[in-house]
């Protein structure tokens, strides 16, 4: 059945959204352009979802990079909450709102490509010499329309407490049982074994998918016994007391705080966290690739970035982008200020990473386990629907909501209609 | 001395009362012509209000009411026409599993917020009702803690409920063996929830159930002592009587707070372990901004609202009631 309707004019949601929007920006970066002829004060506003202090004081970095290159224009960073900045970019966009440049999770690019939020890249693209020098694996097509380009990439790897596993005479492990022992050594030595992130939303998927793969699951074949298996084993982690039930309640960023307050033996977590290790952990410590098996998979994830679709100077906005994310040099700072891993070809073989004992293991994992964020067999539209899903399978069983059979069965189900 | 000042307050509403007949009957002519001009005096002055109304809560409920009926997602939320779904999202949103045992934590929510909310409200108005320093300083907190907004409070207690949180600490300080899980177990997250908001709403029910109390003449209290009144018949015989048309208008808006449980959800568990605290609000917006099906998300969030609705019709019939009985 299907009948056509005529939408209720404007809505409520574009005029909050307007509201909300132009407290957030002081009036938002496309209104100020609007008015701003060529050679006028000219403004960039930026959104991006980023807290920790690294990342912030990237943003900045990049900012006083573009403005002390133009001397008229002003880059305005703007804050929106990580779980907010899908929503308020589409319903900006309904409003014919937005920013000039937004910063979000990349494997997201699709939930806001078909939302409109996004201007298609392919043309700025084209004309884009160093075009060939950035990986394909970072440039986010949805429809056959380019939407967005990361700068960096980010993944996860196995942090230890160098000391603790001094201690307990263990070595970095290199497999699963490695991990485990030294995990229940650490318990035993009145450590605490790991931290991750358990929380029912987008962290928790991009969390949880190495180890799911490392039982041979994938969305290409979703098998509900691989997917069993990796639930009862980070199950037995919490029933052995190597990781904390809380994890539930953790995004990614408490639970490298945890393992940085010494604690702690392990944490899965991202090169993103080199910067804050540097300044919070007064104890000896490194970064090994997760220890999977043949199967396993590690997502290339990272923050997209693309052009709002309302954008007044979109030309002026790509320049931005070219001159910060896309810029060797700026991929370097994004690099020494954040520990994120260049997405060019040339940058990456900067001596940064190649010499750096935290970023090589990242690396190493790039190729040894990378795979593309998200996996190209989800559907645009359903991207959004089984990262959730995935991510209450894997807090249900960690918070013993549910038992591994059960959650596995009902992420399975929910699966055929998704990936359908 | 004390009698005739306490029946000071019906003598003056009997004057009051008597003033409109008796204006009334001696300028017949003028009253039809200030009668219109004030009646039309008062629209105006209603007008901003009932603009404000109409743009913030009216069309956003017929909008969301629109949506549910829609399939929409994020491919068509910015598109010129929706898909007619008929009532698909309500069907959808039952048959997948996740209405039910929503409306079952929400009933859960709901019931929790309000005996915690009335009992202890109550209970801090009667601890309150005198006048004194102590009862001053203690109520400016309370106003504190309700003025607060709820991303501050709920993660204030995300901190003290932590497995290394305050509380925590001093469980174990007196004996607990080991940590209470009250934001990752499923049963314990969803009781610590609502008990957090049942806690913010305290502050508002004792203030009103305070005022409502200080209407008590203080020679009821004088005499009931005089005839030996315990402190107990006291509260059984003077102020619950006192309290009784309060408490119904505050138990029906404390049920509507506790129906629209979101933010202390959001800021403190997110839905989770797994879905074990998604209300019928959080799993609303979690199908809307997180899996994007706007569709299915608005008929989950009607729902809630089709709840508020039947108790802010309660709560309308019981204001009126209350103003005929007074």
């Amino acid at each position: 059945m299907s009948q056509k309707n005529r939408r209720l004019p404007a809505g409520i949601a574009a005029l909050t959204a307007a509201l909300a929007l132009s407290a957030c920006t002081g009036g938002g970066g496309g209104a100020e352009q609007a008015e701003a002829d060529s050679e006028g004060p000219q403004t960039v506003t930026v959104w991006h979802y980023f807290a920790e202090d690294a990342q912030v004081e990237l943003m900045e970095a990049y900012k006083e990079k573009f403005e002390e290159a133009h001397d008229s224009v002003t880059v305005e960073n703007v804050y929106v909450p990580y779980d907010q900045m899908n929503s308020r970019l589409v319903n900006a966009a309904g409003a014919g709102e937005g920013p000039d440049v937004a910063v979000f999770n990349g494997a997201e690019t699709s939930i806001l490509a078909l939302g409109g939020a996004l201007l298609p890249l392919d043309q700025y693209w084209q004309e884009f010499d160093d075009a060939e020098l950035i990986s394909e694996s970072v440039l986010h097509t949805v429809d056959d329309e380019m939407y967005a380009v990361q700068g960096y990439v980010n993944l996860l790897g196995l942090w230890y407490n160098a000391e603790i596993l001094d201690e307990i005479g263990v070595e970095p492990p290199t497999t699963m049982q490695e991990l485990e022992e030294a995990m229940a050594a650490a318990e035993e030595a009145g450590y605490r074994g790991i931290t991750l992130s358990g929380l029912p939303n987008s962290q928790g998927e991009w969390q949880a998918y190495p180890f799911f793969t490392e039982e041979g699951f994938s969305y290409e074949d979703p098998d509900e016994t691989a997917l069993s298996a990796a639930l009862s084993r980070v199950e037995t982690w919490v029933d052995e007391g190597w990781l904390s039930q809380e994890a539930v309640n953790w995004d990614q960023t408490v639970p490298f705080q945890e393992f940085s307050a010494g604690q702690t033996a392990f944490a899965v977590n991202g090169n993103w966290q080199r910067g804050n290790a540097a300044a919070d952990a007064d104890f000896e410590y490194g970064v090994v690739p997760l220890p999977l098996s043949e199967t396993g998979q590690v997502y290339l994830g990272g923050e997209g970035q693309a052009l709002g679709a309302n954008s007044q100077n979109p030309e002026l906005a790509w320049q931005y982008l070219q001159e910060t994310y896309l810029d060797p040099e700026g991929q370097l700072m994004a690099l020494e200020i954040v520990g994120s891993l260049p997405s060019r070809s040339d940058a990456a073989q900067d001596e940064l990473v190649t010499e750096d004992e935290i970023l090589a293991p990242f690396s190493q994992t790039v190729e040894q386990y990378g795979a593309t964020y998200p996996d190209s067999v989800v559907p645009a539209e359903a991207v959004g629907d089984l990262q959730v899903t995935m991510a209450q399978a894997w807090s249900a069983v960690i918070g013993k909501q549910k038992s591994p059979e059960e959650a596995a069965s009902d992420a399975t189900d929910a699966l055929e209609d998704l990936l359908d | 001395m004390a009698l005739p000042l306490a029946g000071e307050q019906p003598a003056a509403q009997a004057t009051t009362v008597q003033h409109g007949p008796s204006a009334a009957s001696s300028a017949p002519r003028r009253r039809g012509t200030r009668g219109g001009s004030s009646s039309r005096r008062y629209l105006i002055f209603l007008l901003p209000a009932a603009v404000f109304m109409a743009v913030f809560a009216v069309f956003p409920l017929l909008q969301l009411a629109w949506i549910s009926l829609h399939d929409v997602t994020q491919r068509t939320l910015n598109a010129p026409d929706w898909e007619f779904a008929g009532l698909a999202n309500y069907i959808r949103g039952f048959s997948a599993g996740e209405s039910l045992p929503a409306v079952t934590r929400t009933l859960t929510v709901v019931f929790i917020v309000t005996a915690g909310g009335m009992i202890l409200g109550l209970t801090s108005a009667i601890a309150l009702r005198t006048r004194g320093r102590w009862s001053a300083c203690l109520l400016a907190v309370m106003v504190f803690v309700w003025a607060l907004p709820p991303v501050v409070n709920g993660s204030v207690w995300k901190f003290l409920l932590a497995e290394n949180g305050l509380v925590n600490t001093v469980l174990t300080a007196l004996g607990s063996p080991r940590p209470v899980p009250f934001l990752y177990d499923p049963q314990w997250a969803l009781i610590s929830v609502a008990c957090v908001a049942a806690f913010a709403v305290i502050p508002f029910n004792a203030l009103v159930f305070r005022a409502a109390l200080m209407t008590i003449p203080p020679e009821v209290f004088e005499a009931a002592a005089v005839d030996g009144a315990s402190r107990f018949q006291e509260i059984r015989y003077i102020m619950l009587p006192a309290v009784k048309g309060t408490t119904l208008v505050l138990l029906v808006l404390t049920v509507v707070y506790g129906f629209r449980s979101f933010d202390f959800i959001y800021v403190m568990t997110f839905g989770g372990p797994g879905t074990a605290t998604a209300t019928l609000p959080f799993l609303g917006y979690l199908q809307a901004f997180n899996r994007y099906d706007y569709g299915l998300g608005s008929a989950t969030s009607f729902l809630a609202v089709a709840g508020v609705f039947l108790l802010a019709g309660l709560y309308a019939w019981s204001i009126r009631r209350e103003e005929k009985q007074g």
